[in-house]
């Protein structure tokens, strides 16, 4: 028997997704341990061979392919806990991580202290050397001042080496003699090419992007090659992957030669997840939302592409690379209701966490959270919370929502409750709203996917605000990325600086800048093991007008050299884009590109899905009874009847007002909503 | 949001601040609504910022959006320039009253003219009213600084501009669309009137995508909720920014509190004009009168009412609680006035090109000055004005066909003050911006335009020192490729260097020169004036650092080490003003030593100054800075 296996470490849980042969899902969470997240993952692989009927081995020998999200790098970056990290700047240069972008917040908010710089001046130290705009060398790399930078680093002990030079992405010939004197000065420690990690314009991106990586290279490199020992030794017969920011995946080797792409690994599979559950049933758009114990992340898919970004920021500091943009908002079941200085109810973005909790967890926590106020309302059965593992005090629920919001606001404890599920509900709202319509983008026309154990209460609310049609919760929504990991293909990046315009384009020079991109993933690829004729290629140029500033990334025509005619057609796709995306553009002018994008993909097989049977009973079989349960379209309670979600099977349908619960999940079907199962298990919400 | 409120305010008895019951709102749809409209808004900046064709709008930001009623009362802004958005109404109030009676759905109106209650001509204001059902309920309103106004000399804020015809094209209210057509005579008429055409076309576009945008929004929130209800909700929320604030006022003490500032030179050779301010506080209100400030200047360095109004807030709005949502609840708590022909409100028909520049700085600092008194924690130490930053531009000889450029070059930005809590940060520049603007990326620059930056970095004792110190100040160098470069420098705050209180001190003012690069040779210019650059020559900019806050005798002593270790401050700096000693290679603290010093500086002192300096042109900078055979220039004029 063969199996594929996710493993998404989270905040709270540590999340297993394993599909036998035949479709066959189990799925399996562990509690994390922060300290050594490899036990929560060792212990986790135990259960599930355990479950199987089978030893470590013996499980591990049976595992095709084994995905991982882990954490250590964005713990590292956030917890400011990694190595002592040094930065080698062009003279003249090394305080842009100190001035940014200029940009400040908080206009108005003076008490506001700026952000720490994230090496400190002494570690940023200069080197004599200065390319220009065209590749050209003006100031010749001068050794002794990257000797002198060497002795002061082995003076204070660095411990891992980033190195950005201004325009190293028209000529990293400097980068390169750097890191090799480095590695004869101070041999063992890690050093980190901007022009490896991200050749892309923009120094300060650049710059942040191959500190970063400099900075979690030797944690994740420990944790990744460590687990990936254990597992040969015990059995398991193929690489290890490792879950990308890009949304794809990639050996262990190849992230530790851009260990950015580690960073908010697990997140980035929602998209894939999302898809997976919806190509089945015909959609290709979609919104995923996935709500967690600490946050809640929001991602799209268009035309079955997930939507990715070069806008996100750790700490503060710009990640550059492509990333799958995953919206993160601090909504959650533990996010906490409380009123501003003006008397304004907000709920969030702080939460209760896992300690002390909500309130109704009698864990010392007094502030209602939004767990509470569905407790109140009914929404939460306190006697099946977590399939019944963990006791809910409904009084306490209510004693919170009372002294906290109810008496200020002189409603009453239901109303209060209300409130804090609308309130909560908007900015979810608001969230889906950043990433679709304020990119001109309409969720009517998707279908939202729920992940996370608190996102099916909501989700018919979220839907209905936003116009949409469809909401689905798949049956891996407890384990939402876990499972993405396994349908995500390796994926890997290449990029590379070429200015042109598309009215004197050239196409010689631009095919030897497309063939090395092309040539270097095909090896990568080969590299880690996969047959070439396995490896599909993508192109893409970032096109502006002549005289403008932002960017848009434009498909280029793949498989073939590309010829002068070309330069018209890649125009045209960007007179096209820049009008859908802007309501205007300037067809008689000419387009400059400038950064060529290759995007290799190795396809992973989708396991198969269990077809289940259609069901011979009516739907009254599941009804475990009824409950009161406040619904906003009467503003009261009604008497509303309760489903045992594991017994509804393929083609029942319920119709709101219901309360659906599963172990892990809880779906609320609002008036006028109707629920029913598809031939997958997935539960379809009909807004 | 770092703190979690609870009902503070009812255990303080603020039960007047909380929603009343006889607003009979529902407090969740309040929220949401408000939310909304920042949604919008929000939204309407991105579009501009990402559509734009020029790096002062797409890259510095130079530009901001807001929402009003159909009253030219300010609903939301989110995101903004405060010097724009604080008084937006002006302009917006003259394009009602220009076209009252005729305002159709479908219009445009656009204006950039400084006496109708715009801030300077080189603000670009373009407005959309929001009609639904027939009903006019809301404008979609934005501002962005243009490269080029067609003024004499390639540059939008022209200190050297006599009157308002050197100065720019003037446009006062006037249609771009009506009922939703294009007005295209009227725009070719524009566009004909301006510098590099095609770009200003590219800006006008999505000036205009943004208002568009923030229309559509709009009528889908009417939609949700029928105009009755939300115009119900607008008042709610006005009122609750106003009762927010009014409560924030009453807690100054009733009083006149003066404070003063001084403008280096009007650009024409006239140096160290005073701008004063009388801040009345009283109740609930802010009265800021502007009497006693110098006669008008004989350039572009004049002030506007839509300048005045925007600067007079401004310290005061820092003043609130910065989550209380800005909009006319809280403007309306603030008023002013200065006397016609004075160098904060000049007489027609006298040039104001440079006025969001300078005298708006020094209107701000003058109330930042009043407030130190008012409001001791509330104020801040002084911002470092706009030096360092010229306009730059010439031709581009690297592609196959010369080209004309231009670009506003923010790079070498001055520094933030410090506050009670808070260092300053870099690159803030004036208040007016408060850290809204947004420097250019070298590389991005260096692809643009044919020039070379040879170093951009921290000066070393460039920032005001104090318990929190100032934002760092840049010394940097531009280096033209091949062909000429015009570089205008539009600043201020050089010789009047930023402001320290409570025993903070000043930061140092710095300058800019012109750098022979064979012969060594430095032509200093004050902080206003034209200078060419040969190839051969760089522009230099050494900007100063923002004032400290606080005496410097309590920082902690650690991290004067490392500011020390970092290459901030210098070793004498730590012991002279900090009276911090270390060991001066591993600058590991002597803790015994720095207690003694610190305790005979504090001995030997002296009341801590609540301001320095207090004399015009304090900054000696120059001074210690120009050597044997270098020049300084006045104002120079092209």
């Amino acid at each position: 028997m063969q199996y594929v296996l996710g493993v998404d470490i989270g905040g709270t849980f540590t999340d297993f997704s394993l599909v036998d042969g035949s479709g066959h899902i189990t799925l399996w969470k562990e509690a994390t341990t922060p300290q050594s997240p490899a036990l929560a993952v060792q212990r986790g692989l135990l259960a599930l061979a355990e479950q199987q009927g089978m030893g470590l081995a013996e499980f591990l020998a049976g595992l095709d392919l084994f995905v991982h999200g882990q954490t250590i790098a964005t713990n590292t970056v956030i917890q400011r806990n990694g190595p002592k990290a040094a930065l080698l700047a062009t003279q003249g240069f090394r305080d842009i991580i100190h001035f940014r972008d200029g940009y400040k917040p908080e206009r108005y908010n003076i008490q506001l202290q700026p952000p720490d710089d994230f090496i400190p001046r002494y570690l940023r130290l200069p080197i004599t050397e200065r390319i220009n705009y065209a590749g050209d060398v003006m100031v010749p790399l001068e050794e002794g001042s990257v000797r002198a930078a060497a002795q002061r680093m082995r003076e204070a002990g660095v411990q891992s080496i980033a190195v950005a030079f201004l325009w190293s992405i028209m000529n990293a010939a400097h980068e390169r003699r750097v890191k090799e004197i480095l590695e004869q000065e101070l041999p063992g420690v890690p050093v980190v090419l901007s022009s490896d990690v991200l050749p892309m314009i923009r120094e300060w991106e650049r710059t942040t992007c191959t500190v970063l990586s400099a900075y979690v290279l030797p944690g994740i490199s420990r944790y990744m090659v460590e687990l990936e020992n254990f597992l040969r030794e015990n059995g398991f017969r193929h690489p290890l992957l490792i879950m990308q920011l890009n949304g794809g995946t990639s050996t262990v080797n190849k992230v530790m030669q851009r260990p950015i792409y580690s960073l908010a690994s697990g997140p980035a599979a929602a998209p894939v997840a999302g898809l997976h559950c919806t190509k089945r049933v015909g959609m290709n758009n979609v919104i995923t939302i996935d709500m967690g114990g600490t946050s809640f992340d929001v991602s799209m898919v268009t035309d079955g592409t997930p939507t990715l970004t070069r806008d996100l920021r750790v700490h503060e500091m710009p990640v550059g690379v492509a990333a799958v943009n995953v919206h993160s908002i601090g909504a959650s079941g533990g996010s906490i209701a409380w009123m501003d200085k003006g008397g304004a109810l907000q709920v969030g973005p702080h939460s209760a966490g896992a300690e002390p909790g909500p309130a109704c967890y009698g864990q010392g926590g007094t502030a209602p959270t939004c767990t509470d106020a569905n407790v109140v309302l009914g929404y939460i059965n306190p006697d099946y919370f977590l399939g019944g593992r963990r006791e809910i005090l409904p009084e306490l629920s209510a004693r919170a929502v009372d002294e906290h919001v109810a008496k200020p606001l002189g409603l009453s404890v239901p109303e209060a409750a209300h409130g804090i599920f609308r309130i909560i509900n908007h900015n979810m709202v608001d969230a889906i709203r950043v990433v679709s319509i304020e990119r001109g983008i309409d969720p009517r026309d998707y279908a939202l996917v729920v992940g996370g154990g608190a996102g099916a209460i909501h989700a018919g609310m979220l839907g209905r605000t936003l116009g949409m049609k469809t909401a689905i919760i798949p049956r891996y929504s407890g384990v939402f990325c876990s499972f993405g990991m396994i349908v995500s293909d390796v994926r890997h990046d290449y990029m590379q600086a070429f200015a042109t315009n598309t009215g004197r384009f050239d196409p010689t020079r631009a095919n030897q800048v497309i063939a090395d991109l092309e040539r270097r993933a095909i090896d990568d690829m080969i590299e880690e093991g996969f047959p070439e004729g396995e490896v599909t290629l993508a192109r893409y140029a970032d096109a502006k007008y002549p005289a403008q500033i932002h960017e848009l990334t434009i498909p280029v025509p793949a498989g073939r050299p590309l010829t002068a005619a070309d330069g018209a057609e890649m125009a045209a796709a960007f007179h096209d884009l820049h009008e859908r995306m802007f309501t205007y553009c300037v067809r008689e002018s000419s387009v400059d590109l400038f950064h060529w994008r290759v995007i290799a993909h190795r396809r992973v097989r989708s396991p198969e899905a269990t077809a289940f049977p259609p069901a011979v009973n009516p739907v009254s079989i599941a009804l475990k009874g009824s409950r009161r349960v406040y619904f906003g379209d009467i503003n009261d309670y009604r008497d509303t009847s309760i489903y045992d979600g594991e017994k509804l099977e393929r083609g029942m349908i319920v119709t709101g007002p219901a309360v659906v619960e599963q172990t892990n999940t809880t779906i609320v079907v609002f008036a006028g909503q109707k629920l029913d199962v598809n031939e997958f298990g997935d539960f379809i919400l009909k807004l | 949001m770092s703190t979690i409120q609870t009902a503070r305010g009812l255990e303080a008895g603020e039960g007047s601040l909380l929603l009343r019951p006889e607003d009979n709102v529902d407090p969740i749809t309040f929220s949401v609504i408000l939310n909304r409209f920042n949604t919008i808004a929000r939204e309407m900046t991105l579009t501009l910022e990402h559509t734009s064709w020029t790096s002062i709008l797409a890259l510095a930001r130079d530009f901001s959006c807001a929402i009003y009623d159909a009253g030219a009362r300010q609903v939301c802004m989110m995101d903004a320039l405060p010097i724009h958005t604080n008084s937006l109404h002006v302009i917006l109030n003259s394009m009602v009253r220009a076209f009252e009676g005729k305002v159709y759905d479908g219009d445009v109106i656009v204006s950039n003219h400084p006496y109708s209650g715009n801030t300077h001509v080189g603000d670009f204001v373009t407005a959309c009213p929001v009609f639904y059902r027939g009903e006019h309920l809301f404008w979609a309103v934005t501002k962005g600084h243009q490269l080029d106004c067609g003024a004499y000399e390639a540059t939008s804020v022209a200190p050297s501009a006599k009157d308002v015809w050197q100065e720019a094209l003037q446009i006062p209210p006037i249609k771009f669309y009506e009922k939703g057509e294009p007005r295209q005579d009227v725009i070719n008429l524009y566009l004909a009137n301006v510098r590099y055409r095609d770009m200003l076309y590219g800006d006008l576009m999505a000036q205009l995508g943004s208002i568009w945008n923030g229309r559509r929004r709009m009528l889908e929130l009417v939609a949700e909720y029928g105009p009755d209800e939300l115009m119900r909700y607008v008042e709610a929320i006005l009122d609750y920014a106003d009762r927010r604030t009014s409560e924030q006022l009453r807690s100054i003490p009733d009083g006149s509190y003066v404070g003063e500032a001084w403008i280096d030179s009007d650009g024409m050779g006239n140096t160290n004009l005073t701008v004063k301010a009388t801040v009345n506080v009283k109740d609930d209100h802010v009265h800021v009168d502007f009497t006693g400030s110098s006669p008008q200047g004989k350039g572009g360095t004049n002030g506007t009412q839509g300048v005045m109004e925007a600067s007079a807030g401004i310290p005061i709005l820092c003043a609130i609680d910065p989550d209380i949502p800005h909009n006319d609840g809280c403007l309306r708590h603030i008023s002013c006035e200065a006397p016609e022909g004075s160098i904060v409100k000049a007489k027609y028909p006298a040039a104001t090109a440079m006025a969001t520049l300078c005298p708006a700085a020094q209107e701000q600092e003058a109330v930042w000055k009043a407030l130190a008194i008012a409001a001791p924690e509330r104020t801040s130490a002084g911002y470092a004005g706009f030096h360092c930053v010229p306009s730059i531009s010439g031709v581009d000889e690297r592609g196959e066909e010369p080209a004309g450029w231009a670009a506003m070059f923010f790079n070498g930005g001055s520094g933030g003050g410090a506050s009670m809590n808070a260092d300053g940060w870099p690159l803030i520049m004036l208040s007016s911006g408060l850290g809204g603007l947004k420097i250019l990326s070298t590389e991005m620059c260096e692809l643009l335009y044919p020039f070379m930056l040879d170093y951009q970095e921290i000066e070393p004792d460039s920032m005001g020192h104090g318990r929190t110190m100032g934002g760092a100040g840049i010394r940097i160098r531009v280096r033209p490729y091949g062909t000429p470069m015009d570089c205008h420098v539009t600043g201020d705050g050089a010789a009047n260097p930023p402001f320290g209180v409570f025993g903070g001190t000043p930061g140092i003012g710095g300058g800019n020169y012109r750098e022979n690069l064979t012969t060594g040779h430095r032509d200093y210019c004050s902080s206003k004036g034209y200078m060419k650059i040969e190839p051969g020559e760089a522009w230099v900019g050494v900007s100063s650092g923002g004032g400290g806050f606080g005496d410097p005798l309590e920082r902690p002593a650690r991290k004067v080490c490392e500011h020390v270790r970092d290459g901030i401050i210098r070793l004498e700096t730590a012991r002279d003003v900090y009276g911090v000693v270390m060991e001066p290679h591993t600058f590991a603290l002597d803790e015994k030593a720095t207690q003694a010093l610190r305790a005979t500086l504090a001995a030997g002192t002296r009341e801590l100054p609540i301001i320095q300096p207090t004399v015009p042109g304090a900054a000696t900078w120059l001074r210690d800075n120009m050597r044997e055979g270098d020049r300084y220039l006045l104002d120079p004029l092209p």
